[in-house]
């Protein structure tokens, strides 16, 4: 152990070294190589090839640590410290460019060794791999558009949009303030809180971990913006894997998360999540499995903001359908809202707006706040839904059918040169509500209305997932929904009887539920849940699913939701292990 | 001189307290034993082998490019395998059926920390998972077995060996971490004088590898080595479109055994002068005559056209080519050629040699195998595979953590009783070129590496990739550099071909991928005289060169 505790206090140095160097780098040599190789790259052209008409450098530079531990031993502890390019060079014009095909976003040419730039700021340096990587961009650029104009040849575009929507340029370079990572004490705790299930037997595999990162994110562009903002992350992360007696398998998660590594949850706060997030899985494991069931369904707390994340967020989102060879029958998921502008998709006692500029509510920090989006775009608040009816959508600078111009919500990657629109605040507000008490007297009071045995409440939707790769396909392929998306599945689902008792049931997944039962929202609670959560590319936002991840808060009531469908899960289940697990002891866990 | 004593005695202290005891070994061992007994007594199909072994690895890198580092790091881990046998020896799960490979094992990562709740439950875990796998395979097997012809090779699935019980202490040996960081800084800068060289890096790597291993049949230890590793590599794009790269790398079991600044510093500059040189050299045309291989490119070649052919395994599998299956007792070589594969040899030449092991991947001893004794086929590297004729492992059988063992190759050795000097290896050349009235030979002077295709779909060929290469002129013109030539070649034509070896033998040590992933190993040749060789012209990039001048210096 001690040799353990010695490397990490080495590692911890080395931070320090690597801190003030960057700290004496006042001139900001980053930023400067950015700026020249950028001015020097438009003249990039050769004759009788495209010239460029927008180049941008994104750098992301920082550091980070990650921790994770499984019944209180460390299996990784890794510091990293990166510098990470990404260069897009558009070559046509704003109406037609090389991206928003099917080919666009590729690399064509020389591989270059490139992809992660030198951590020392040399000047030279640093301009040799820009150009390098730019050079490489721009043949990518040229051999995309070439082969975007031969596959349009032969192909008549109903609507023609133009591929690429101006904006204006932002200039925001804020002061890069690092703070030393307390890693020691961080690998200690994710020791100690990996732990907390070795009391829980029943919980079959478990697995704690600690992410840190702290970047200065560098944004520049040939229309000269110039942005340079903080964008540092902290989150602990738990997950859980049990096994019922019939066989099911059972996951969950808890995650605890920050902006300010300052403003974390406290420690005692972490043990008691984690603490609950055994206990409820080992409950749920000896639960009994719930059945077929139609009606109405309350999404209590923090459910309630789980339903807007995911069925609405989500389908706020326009997507386009890139231009594809002749022939090639590529399908791209459209929002379910898509085309419904407008329209009311909401009762008319609702107002829906996603404001990333505001950094606190009641006290609470906010994860989804942000200064600029991916693309230099800083945000305004924004109202999406007013009186039920839907406004607008959260666009990027890629045009799409009846919007052109951003609104700074480029918050993911995308596909075929563009990026993603994705919520930052989402405020949903009812004006009409009730109180929060008497949410589960109303349930009651319908199923007694509707001769319904019992009636449901869900606690917790397992959004973002915690399933294997292996379930996530198989609630895409099952979800019954062949058009729109799946939605994840329930993880806290009770039923409630006439006399108000509660009872636990597992394996139950969501039939039908989509934008459009967000219509059949019956009554609205006068509370207001904060859910936060690390939203990524991948279905469910599947924790660990991708990579480049995007802090998001959801602010919302409770809502009871009319005729939802509940199905249990009907799939051949493993076998329990032969050999019983080893026996855990709590004090082998103390180090 | 006090304080390399004082570091003496401490690694001695410290070794000697941890001989004896190993928490890792002790949790791996009750676990295997809990495990296997209750599997045994409970589970239908029942397992008859269960061992598990476990790679820590402690890894320190730093790399730098023109003077900047670009990346360091250091990492600990521990991974776990698990193999796990049901059936029997004669017929189980990992019994071979055509065109499959079944993977039960997953590599699966471990607490690197001495706690034994954690490692025993992550065991029971992968072990119940490998378990489901294997009785689900065997199933399918025995199937597939009622319905297809026999096989050709009907050996059983699993050797039967002694175990062997042993805890070899593990040297620690000490990355310098500031100052590797420092000198590798120092030492890439030297690109920076070269402005036709596009990337380039000094990267140095220490990687300290123990394996712990327990099997049902009583079989444990511990055993361990370090790698340590200075890669020195350059890239550039000749006006055609041509990728060029050059590289040059130094291996050691410690850091310490490392070369000095110096001589990493000649390597920079023979990197950077080959590529610069190569940037403006001829390119290559079709050629087929005479050539000279130097040793650590005749290593290269033994590697990929002979050493994969006799891994044991082929010999079984129905779709390889079985080059050699049935050529045991015959000749395969010209009879002054012997082949030798030893994992206990430490050193060649001074260069300590990257295939040394202890034991292998199955925790069974590392040996010397003659393969070709006097160009006659006597062997195949086994691991606990058996074939027809071969019941037995030789310790080879080894993988990558992660992936299933298979038999693979060490330290191949290549020996020669027909060996001249090399200059007069050169007079032969040109006597060679005049006689087949060839207007030049070749002399292959570095090869990156190569792969060969030992499957029966697709040609049955290899291909070995040489940077450095020269034209031989019989009238004693300077040797004249050329670029984009890759050597083609099929197996069995190449070997009667060579003519006589030099008396030096070279090192190429390097790491082969394969089935079980990425091993070290090591070739070790003398310069081979070829009749004739086949080159064609490299399959090159379209692209030009980056269209910008390079970024002014200076400011």
């Amino acid at each position: 152990m001690r040799a353990t505790r010695r490397r990490i206090c080495f590692v911890a140095l080395l931070v320090c070294a690597n801190f003030t160097a960057m700290a004496q780098d006042s001139g900001d040599t980053l930023l400067r190589a950015m700026r020249d190789e950028l001015s020097r790259s438009r003249g990039l052209k050769v004759l009788s090839l495209e010239a460029p008409y927008f180049i941008e450098y994104t750098v992301e530079d920082g550091e980070s640590y990650a921790v994770s531990a499984s019944l209180g031993g460390l299996v990784s502890v890794r510091h990293d410290r990166f510098r990470l390019p990404e260069i897009k060079v558009r070559v046509g014009d704003y109406k037609f460019d090389n991206t928003d095909y099917v080919g666009s976003g590729y690399h064509f040419g020389t591989h270059y060794d490139i992809e992660r730039f030198p951590l020392e700021s040399s000047y030279e340096v640093m301009r040799r791999f820009l150009w390098l990587a730019t050079d490489s961009a721009y043949k990518s650029a040229v051999e995309a558009i070439s082969r975007k104009r031969a596959a349009l040849k032969n192909v008549a575009v109903n609507q023609p949009l133009d591929d690429f929507a101006k904006a204006q340029p932002s200039k925001k370079i804020l002061e890069i303030r690092r703070i030393p990572l307390n890693e020691d004490a961080w690998s200690g705790r994710i020791r100690a809180l990996s732990a907390i299930f070795n009391a829980y037997p029943a919980v079959k595999a478990s697995a704690v971990e600690l992410s840190e990162v702290e970047t200065a994110h560098y944004y520049l562009n040939s229309e000269g913006s110039e942005v340079r903002v903080p964008d540092n992350l902290i989150y602990v992360l738990a997950r859980a894997e049990a096994q019922a007696p019939d066989g099911m398998v059972l996951h969950d998660a808890a995650v605890f998360q920050s902006l300010d590594f300052d403003r974390m949850p406290a420690e005692p706060e972490i043990r008691r999540g984690v603490t609950a997030l055994a206990a409820s899985l080992t409950a749920r494991a000896a639960a009994p499995k719930g059945e077929d069931y139609s009606g109405p369904v309350l999404f209590e707390g923090t459910a309630g903001a789980q339903l807007f994340a995911e069925v609405l967020g989500r389908n706020l989102a326009p997507t386009r359908r890139p231009a594809m060879d002749p022939g090639r029958n590529g399908s791209v998921q459209t929002s379910e809202l898509e085309g419904r502008q407008g329209a009311r998709i909401l009762p008319e006692w609702f107002d829906v707006v996603d404001d990333p500029t505001q950094k606190e509510w009641q006290g609470h920090p906010l994860l989804g706040s942000y200064e600029v989006d991916r693309e230099g775009v800083a945000p305004q608040p924004l109202s999406l839904v007013e009186k039920g009816v839907l406004k607008t959508f959260l666009l990027t600078r890629q045009p799409v059918p009846g919007f052109a111009g951003s609104n700074g919500r480029a918050r993911l990657p995308g596909s075929y040169g563009a990026n993603g629109a994705a919520i930052g605040n989402l405020f949903v507000r009812a004006t009409q509500t009730a109180p929060f008490a008497d949410l589960k007297k109303k349930l009651i009071e319908m199923c007694g209305q509707r001769n319904k045995p019992y009636g449901v409440i869900v606690r917790r939707m397992d959004f973002p997932s915690s399933a294997s790769l292996d379930e996530v396909r198989r609630l895409l392929s099952n979800s019954g929904q062949s058009a729109g998306h799946a939605i994840s599945a329930p993880a806290l689902v009770y039923k409630v009887y006439p006399d108000g008792r509660e009872e636990l049931v597992r394996g139950l997944r969501f039939r039908g539920l989509n934008a459009r039962s967000l219509k059949d929202i019956l009554v609205a609670g006068d509370d207001s849940n904060v859910f936060e959560f690390l939203n990524n590319q991948a279905p469910f936002a599947l924790i660990g699913g991708a990579s480049y991840v995007a802090g998001t808060s959801v602010i919302a009531p409770s809502v009871l939701v009319d005729d939802v469908e509940l199905h249990p899960l009907e799939e051949e289940l493993p076998k329990l292990p032969i050999v019983p697990p080893p026996e855990l002891r709590a004090e082998a866990s103390q180090p | 001189m006090a304080s390399p004593a004082l570091g003496v005695l401490f690694v001695c202290f410290t070794a000697a307290a941890s001989a004896q005891t190993s928490v890792l070994l002790d949790a791996m061992g009750e676990e295997l034993n809990r495990n296997f007994s209750t599997l045994k007594s409970k589970a239908d199909p029942a397992p008859y082998f269960l061992s598990y072994e476990v790679t820590e690895e402690d890894v320190h890198t730093v790399s730098a490019t023109l003077g900047s580092i670009s990346s360091n790091g250091h990492g600990k881990s521990r991974r776990l395998d698990v193999c796990i046998r049901v059936g029997s020896p004669k017929l189980d799960n990992y019994h071979r059926v055509r065109g499959e490979r079944t993977q039960f094992t997953s590599g699966a990562p471990l607490t690197f920390e001495d706690q034994p709740a954690s490692i025993k439950h992550r065991i029971w875990l992968e072990t119940d998972r490998a378990y489901r796998l294997a009785a689900e395979r065997l199933i399918k097997i025995r199937t597939n077995a009622e319905v297809k012809v026999a096989e050709a090779d009907a050996s059983s699935d699993f050797s039967r060996e002694e175990p062997v019980v042993r805890l070899e202490t593990v040297v620690h040996g000490h990355f310098a971490e500031e100052q590797w960081t420092a000198r590798v800084r120092k030492l890439s800068a030297k690109f920076g004088d070269y402005p036709g060289i596009l990337t380039s890096s000094v990267a140095a790597t220490y990687q300290e590898e123990t394996k712990y291993f327990v099997n049902s049949e009583g079989s444990r230890l511990r055993h361990g080595r370090g790698f340590a590793r200075v890669v020195v590599s350059a890239q550039a794009k000749a006006m055609d479109g041509t990728d060029l790269a050059t590289g040059e790398t130094f291996e050691a079991t410690d850091p310490e055994g490392l070369p000095r600044d110096q001589a990493i510093a000649a390597a920079v500059e023979r990197v950077a002068q080959d590529l610069k040189a190569l940037l403006v050299a001829p390119e290559a045309e079709p050629f087929a005559g005479p050539a000279i291989f130097s040793g650590r490119a005749a290593a290269v070649f033994f590697h990929e056209i002979f050493g994969h052919r006799v891994e044991g395994h082929r010999q079984k599998d129905e779709e390889e080519g079985q080059t050699f299956t049935k050529s045991v007792g015959g000749k395969v070589l010209p009879d002054f050629l012997s082949v030798v594969f030893d994992p206990t040899r430490k050193k060649v030449a001074g260069i300590e040699l990257n295939g040394s092991y202890s034991y292998d991947d199955e925790g069974l001893a590392a040996r010397p195998v003659t393969v070709v004794d006097n160009g006659v086929l006597k062997a195949f590297l086994m691991s606990r595979s058996p074939i027809a004729g071969f019941d037995h492992s030789n310790g080879h059988g080894r993988r990558q953590p992660g992936l299933e063992v298979v038999s693979r190759q060490s330290n191949l050795l290549v020996e020669s009783s027909h060996a001249v000097p090399e200059a007069r290896l050169r007079e032969m050349l040109v006597e060679e070129i005049k006689r087949q009235n060839k207007p030049y030979g070749l002399y292959f002077r570095d090869v990156t590496g190569g792969f060969t295709n030992t499957g029966r779909q697709g040609l049955q060929a290899f291909k070995v990739i040489p940077i450095i290469v020269y034209k031989v002129y019989p009238d004693g013109r300077p040797d004249e550099l050329i670029r984009g030539a890759d050597i083609v070649g099929t197996p069995l034509a190449s070997f009667a071909k060579i003519l006589a070896t030099s008396d030096r033998p070279q090192v190429f040590n390097g790491y082969c991928g394969a089935e079980s992933g990425s091993v070290p190993v090591s070739a070790v040749s003398p310069a081979l005289l070829v009749s004739e060789i086949e080159i064609e012209k490299k399959n090159k990039s379209q692209d030009r060169p980056p269209l910008l001048p390079l970024p002014v210096e200076g400011r």
